[in-house]
């Protein structure tokens, strides 16, 4: 099967697109472009014909389609379809906040059993439809910061395990500067590949590391 | 006041309540899920007048309140919420005379404190949501030295206790731990391969019931209606005319067949809710021209009902054969003699004779509701005294 295209043409012609059934992280600091990278890649998977779980953590699902729209990605016909929101966010700022056709809304950072619930039950709807599935979870950096290292990192491998086992492509994004060197190091023990941005002189760039197609040194990103 | 109860039939059937002084674990695999467990088991006894101490660091009181309501859970009084979440996330929480609010946390001195001192007002209840999160925040020590607490406290007030937990694969020493401190544990758990396509829970021990096996069981956790026992394919089948279709019809709300001239020319489907049980049927033609279908409809069956018209005994030799081609005989079987109130209606010790039923095997009769209103291309609505005993009596033979 060829790769998921990411909707960057030099990030595709490089790598084939992610490999399906891995585990990537994609991380950077603040402006490195990693919700860009997320969303141009969801949007890139729905045009593709793929089935897309995304996990927003760290906005609520209306925001999250507002940023869709600030780029022009129109993925409204996907909505509910082929495109579901966890809004794992949203009750923190509204906690009487419900589901819509297209959006669970979960309960909060600390309750990684109700997020790992809904992940599964939803890429099984899927997956017993003979979709392909992408999850993309942005970002995991929130929950970090409100659950402790040894939590997440039982939480990530639980998830990554189920991910392999049902051939999903799993896609976490991480602000490495949020966390000590430790706990980033253990979350990258956990993937298969580790997609780095960076923002130089205007421009953004990557690398790729840990999976077939390499990419080693700074490539612009475009 | 109430004896304390789990309000899951199968639950309160197997282990009789919660009696005071008593432990329930409730252990989740991570991708299942407890938290359903513990609405309902909420719901049910702070409407029977149990008073209820919810400990809750999952989520906010209002999140919970509001997801017990999505369930059809509504309560109003009987329940107190120790909050230990909103604090750590920003989210405003007042105390009122319903919820006693953690200042932090993150304190476990805290913690420890507002708890004995609640449990100190006396509760007949007492639901911990969750214990592994307690683990997580703190350690396995902590959230033991909870438990404890509550155990000492459950042995001078009349009380009991249930402690939802995770398991995210801890050490098999801590969750001993755990389980030696437990009175009756159940294991909520996925079927789990590529996809997740089952779950069920299961007693694991219970030291007030003595000299019972306990099975496992499938279920949903259906929005509205909670924890209900699952089945996933049940059988309906007899000959011709014997009112398959009718049974299905009055026995599920939204019931389809595909049929033709009012008789059923290739299946019939509906889904059954009924007393604390879901249930897909499956209805089998009973034209001998579609016999080359029976075994494929009777495969993975797990409970038939085999229907009979009451009237007609030169077919109970094709109901016997039915059983064979369809490859269900020596499942759990109900019969049910339809038509029982027509001219020519066989009695039940007769018919139980001719189709070689034992004298303990489940036989129920039934017949239209009004037989003013029956239309040969349409289902007819059956007695719903003969529909609901055979369920129950099938259902008793699952679980």
């Amino acid at each position: 099967m060829t790769g998921i295209m990411t909707g960057f043409p030099s990030f595709d012609a490089a790598t084939g697109g992610l490999d399906v059934r891995k585990t990537y992280l994609v991380t950077g600091n603040k402006e490195s472009g990693k919700e860009d990278f997320s969303y141009r890649l969801a949007a890139s998977s729905l045009n593709g014909k793929l089935s897309v779980v995304y996990v927003t953590n760290n906005k609520s699902n209306t925001d999250l389609l507002s940023e869709f729209t600030a780029r022009s990605l129109n993925i409204a016909q996907y909505l509910g379809v082929s495109m579901t929101i966890l809004d794992n966010y949203v009750r923190s700022i509204a906690p009487q906040a419900g589901d819509n056709n297209y959006t669970k809304v979960l309960n909060g950072p600390v309750d990684l059993t109700g997020l790992t619930v809904a992940v599964s039950s939803k890429n099984s709807d899927l997956l017993k439809d003979g979709r392909t599935v992408v999850n993309i979870f942005d970002s995991i950096s929130s929950l970090l910061l409100y659950n402790n290292p040894v939590t997440m990192f039982r939480f990530l491998q639980y998830i990554c395990g189920r991910a392999k086992m049902s051939g999903v492509t799993t896609v976490f994004l991480l602000d490495e500067q949020m966390h000590t060197p430790e706990v980033n190091e253990t979350v990258r023990s956990l993937v298969d590949g580790i997609i780095s941005l960076k923002l130089d002189n205007g421009k953004r760039y990557f690398t790729v590391s840990g999976v077939a197609k390499e990419v080693l040194t700074w490539t612009p990103l475009g | 006041m109430n004896d304390p109860v789990f309000g899951i039939g199968k639950l309160d059937d197997d282990l009789e309540g919660i009696p005071f002084k008593k432990v329930v674990l409730l252990s989740a695999s991570p991708a299942v899920g407890n938290e359903v467990f513990g609405y309902q088991i909420i719901y049910n006894n702070a409407i029977h007048k149990n008073k209820v101490l919810l400990f809750l660091n999952r989520t906010s009181p209002q999140v919970y309140l509001t997801e017990m309501k999505d369930y059809d859970f509504k309560i109003d009084s009987n329940l107190v919420i120790i909050d230990s979440y909103s604090n750590l996330t920003g989210i405003k929480s007042a105390e009122t005379a319903t919820t006693r609010v953690i200042n932090n946390p993150s304190d476990k001195e805290e913690i420890r404190k507002r708890l004995s001192e609640e449990l100190e007002k006396g509760y007949d209840l007492v639901v911990f949501d969750s214990l592994s999160l307690l683990i997580d925040s703190f350690d396995f020590d902590f959230a033991v030295s909870m438990v404890d607490l509550v155990k000492q406290k459950l042995q001078t007030k009349d009380s009991s206790a249930v402690m939802l937990f995770t398991d995210w694969e801890y050490g098999e020493n801590d969750i001993n731990k755990l389980g030696t401190r437990s009175n009756a544990q159940i294991e909520i758990k996925g079927i789990e391969k590529r996809v997740i396509f089952g779950q069920y829970f299961a007693v694991i021990k219970c030291d007030w019931v003595k000299g019972k096996q306990f099975s496992s069981v499938l279920f949903k956790a259906v929005k509205p209606g909670g924890i209900k026992i699952y089945f996933p394919k049940i059988l309906i089948t007899g000959p011709t005319d014997a009112g398959k279709t009718s049974f299905i019809h009055s026995a599920s709300k939204d019931a389809v067949s595909v049929d033709r001239l009012g008789g059923t020319i290739a299946l019939d489907h509906g889904n059954l809710d009924f007393e604390g049980y879901k249930a897909d049927l499956f209805g089998t033609p009973g034209q001998e021209r579609f016999d080359p279908l029976l075994k494929l409809l009777g495969g993975e069956a797990i409970g038939v009902i085999l229907i009979v018209d009451s009237t007609k005994p030169d077919q109970f030799p094709r109901a016997i054969e039915m059983l064979r081609k369809t490859e269900t005989y020596g499942l759990p079987i109900v019969v049910v003699a339809n038509k029982a109130n027509l001219p020519g209606a066989l009695a039940l010790d007769d018919i139980r004779e001719r189709l070689h039923l034992g004298k303990d095997a489940p036989l129920f009769q039934t017949f239209a509701e009004d037989l003013s209103h029956i239309d040969p291309n349409e289902p007819t609505k059956l007695k719903k005294e003969g529909v609901n005993g055979a369920l129950r009596a099938l259902f008793k033979e699952l679980t």
